[in-house]
C-alpha cells in the first residue's frame, strides 16, 4: 500500500545549495518546497536540477489548501503536477488544513473542525487532486492553536477518517503533535495510537518555540529532546518511516544541520532496536 | 450554508479585521484562553506577510525604516489582501500602494517598482540567448526587416530618483546617501545574465532602441526612430552598437528575419 522507503532526508534550503553541491552530504533525499519552485526560471530552478541529478526528491506544499471551500486551484495543481515530473518526485505532499476563502490566501495552515462534514469535503476534494496528479497524495497534520466549539472528535480521529475515506497516505509531523498536544492537553501517544499505521509514509520533524503556557511551531530551533523521545515513540509504534528535518528560520550551516540529520539515524535506530528487543522478549 | 463555511468566513474575517463572531466558535483553556489562542493566528497572519514583503522589498524596508514598515506593511495587507497561491507575488501592488500612501516621499513607490523589477527578472524564464556567430548568418538584405527578442528577464524603467543608487548604498552598506531628484527621467535597464542580476542605466536612443525591440519594431523601423538623435547617416551603425553590446550581455535569445 505505501511507497518504497526512501530512508532520512532533509529539507532542501536556498541556504545550503552551494554545500551541498560542493560536499555532496551523505543525506538519502531531500524534501523541497513546491511553491519555492513554481517560478518560471533562475537561481531556484538551476540549483534544484543541479541537486536533483545527485538526490532523489520529495514535494512538500503549502498552497493546496485540501480545507477551503473555494474550488480547487487546478492551475496550480497542473504546476505541481508539471514540477514533480520534472524533478521525478518520489511522492506529493501538503497539509490537512485551510488557508484562505473568496480568494483570498491567509498563507497560514488554519485548522479545520474536526466533523463529518469537513472529513467528507476534504476526502472528496483529496480525490479530486488524487486523480488529477495520477498518483496518491500524503496529507500532514498541522501544529494548532484552536479547537473549535464545532469538532465533534479527536485530531487523529479526523486524520484517520479523512485518510481512509480519500485513500491517502501520511506524513505524520511529530513536532505538530508534540505542538498540538501540549495546546491542547492530550497524550501524544495516543495520536500515534491512533493512525492508520500502514498510510504513514513520511515523518516531519522540526524546532519550535516554547512560550510556557503553549508552543508555537516556528520551525527556528534544533528539534528539542521531547520532540526527539515522542519520534522514538513513532518509530516503536510505526516502524521504520522515511523521517526528514523541517528547518525554516534561523538557518544554521549545513554541518550543524547534518550533526541533527545524524541524530536522527541514531533514534531511529536505537527506536527499532529495542522495538525488536522488546517484541523478541513477547516471544519468550 | 455549510458550518464549514460559516466557521472559515468568521476566521478570515477575524484575521482580516480581528472583529467578527469566531470568539464564540473556539474554545479556551484555563491556561490559555481563547483570546490568547486566536491572537497567535491573527498576529501570524500579519506577520508572515510583512515579512514576505520585507524579503521582497529590503530597501523599501530600509528606507522607511521598522515602524512605519510596519504600518504601511498593515494597510497594504487590508488594501491588498493576497490572491495568489505563492506569497511571492504578495507584494506585487506596494508600488501603486506606496504611490498613494507616500505622496510626498516619491522615492519610495520608485524604489518598490526597481526592486520588484529586480524581483522578476531573479525568477524570469531561462532562455537560452543567441551569439553574435547567429548574427553573421543574416544576410545583409535580410537586415532591413531583422527583428530580435529579448531575454524575458528585461526590463526598461524610467526612474525620477536616484533609486539605484540608494538601493546599492543600502545593499552595500556604504552608509546612507541623499535623495536626488533627476531633471528628467532615467533610463534604466535591468536583466538577468545567467544567474545573476545587473543593472545599467541607458542613453536615451539605447532607451528608445531597446523598448522598440520589445514593441516587436524591425531593425530599419529602430534606426528610423533613432534618428531623433543621431545623424541618419551614423543610425544603422549606432543601432548595430546597441545590439553588439546586448549580444554581448546575452540579452538576445532570437532573431526573425
Amino acid at each position: 500500500m505505501k511507497l518504497p522507503s526512501l530512508g532520512f532526508g532533509l529539507g532542501l534550503r536556498k541556504e545550503h545549495y552551494q554545500a551541498i553541491l560542493d560536499t555532496s552530504p551523505a543525506v538519502d533525499w531531500f524534501e523541497i518546497l513546491s511553491e519555492n519552485y513554481l517560478v518560471p526560471g533562475g537561481k531556484p530552478l538551476y540549483f534544484l536540477d543541479a541537486i536533483n541529478e545527485r538526490y532523489p526528491m520529495v514535494m512538500h506544499g503549502v498552497s493546496l489548501s485540501i480545507g477551503n471551500t473555494d474550488p480547487l486551484d487546478f492551475d496550480y495543481l497542473q504546476q505541481l503536477k508539471d514540477l514533480s515530473e520534472r524533478i521525478n518526485a518520489r511522492w506529493i505532499s501538503d497539509h490537512l488544513c485551510w488557508s484562505g476563502l473568496a480568494g483570498v490566501n491567509a498563507h497560514d495552515l488554519l485548522p479545520l473542525p474536526y466533523t463529518p462534514e469537513a472529513v467528507k469535503h476534504v476526502a472528496t476534494r483529496i480525490k479530486h487532486v488524487q486523480d488529477f496528479l495520477e498518483r496518491r497524495l500524503l496529507i500532514e497534520n498541522v501544529s494548532s492553536y484552536v479547537t473549535y466549539t464545532q469538532s465533534e472528535m479527536t485530531e487523529w480521529a479526523f486524520l484517520s477518517a479523512v485518510a481512509e475515506e480519500a485513500d491517502c497516505l501520511l506524513l505524520l509531523d511529530v513536532n505538530n503533535i508534540y505542538v498540538s498536544a501540549v495546546n491542547h492537553e492530550f497524550d501524544p501517544l495516543d495520536y500515534l495510537k491512533g493512525v492508520p499505521k500502514a498510510r504513514v509514509q513520511q515523518h516531519h520533524l522540526a524546532g519550535h518555540s516554547d512560550y510556557g503556557d503553549y508552543i508555537i511551531d516556528t520551525h527556528d530551533h534544533a528539534v528539542v529532546d521531547s520532540v526527539w523521545a515522542l519520534y522514538a515513540e513513532a518509530v516503536k509504534h510505526l516502524g521504520p518511516v522515511s523521517a526528514m528535518i523541517e528547518r525554516d528560520d534561523n538557518i544554521p550551516n549545513l554541518a550543524v544541520l547534518m550533526q541533527e540529520y545524524e541524530q536522527m539515524k541514531q533514534v531511529s535506530a536505537s527506536a527499532l532496536s529495542e522495538s525488536v528487543q522488546d517484541q523478541g522478549g513477547a516471544h519468550v | 450554508m455549510s458550518e464549514l463555511l460559516e466557521l472559515q468566513r468568521s476566521m478570515m474575517q477575524w484575521l482580516q479585521s480581528e472583529s467578527g463572531d469566531i470568539h464564540h466558535k473556539v474554545l479556551g483553556t484555563e491556561k490559555v484562553s481563547a483570546e490568547t489562542r486566536l491572537a497567535i493566528y491573527a498576529n501570524a497572519y500579519r506577520y508572515r506577510l510583512i515579512d514576505a514583503l520585507s524579503d521582497n522589498y529590503p530597501s523599501v524596508h530600509t528606507l522607511l525604516g521598522d515602524e512605519d514598515f510596519y504600518n504601511d506593511g498593515v494597510e497594504y495587507i487590508a488594501a491588498y489582501p493576497s490572491q495568489h497561491f505563492s506569497i511571492r507575488y504578495f507584494g506585487s501592488h506596494l508600488e501603486k500602494f506606496l504611490a498613494k500612501q507616500h505622496q510626498d516621499t516619491a522615492v519610495l513607490a520608485e524604489m518598490a517598482r526597481f526592486e520588484w523589477a529586480l524581483r522578476d527578472a531573479f525568477d524570469a524564464s531561462d532562455t537560452v540567448s543567441v551569439g553574435f556567430e547567429a548574427l553573421q548568418t543574416i544576410k545583409p538584405a535580410a537586415w532591413v526587416a531583422l527583428r530580435f527578442t529579448l531575454h524575458p528577464s528585461v526590463a526598461c524603467l524610467n526612474l525620477e530618483w536616484n533609486v539605484p543608487q540608494l538601493w546599492a548604498a543600502i545593499e552595500n552598506e556604504t552608509g546612507q546617501i541623499p535623495f536626488e531628484q533627476a531633471e528628467y527621467p532615467i533610463p534604466w535597464l535591468i536583466w538577468r545574465n545567467a544567474l545573476k542580476t545587473y543593472y545599467r542605466s541607458l542613453a536615451v536612443d539605447e532607451a528608445w532602441a531597446i523598448n522598440a525591440v520589445m514593441e516587436g519594431k524591425s531593425f530599419s523601423e529602430i534606426c528610423t526612430g533613432v534618428c531623433e538623435w543621431v545623424d541618419e547617416a551614423y543610425a544603422p551603425e549606432r543601432v548595430a552598437g546597441f545590439i553588439s553590446t546586448w549580444l554581448a550581455a546575452d540579452l538576445i535569445t532570437a532573431l526573425d528575419v
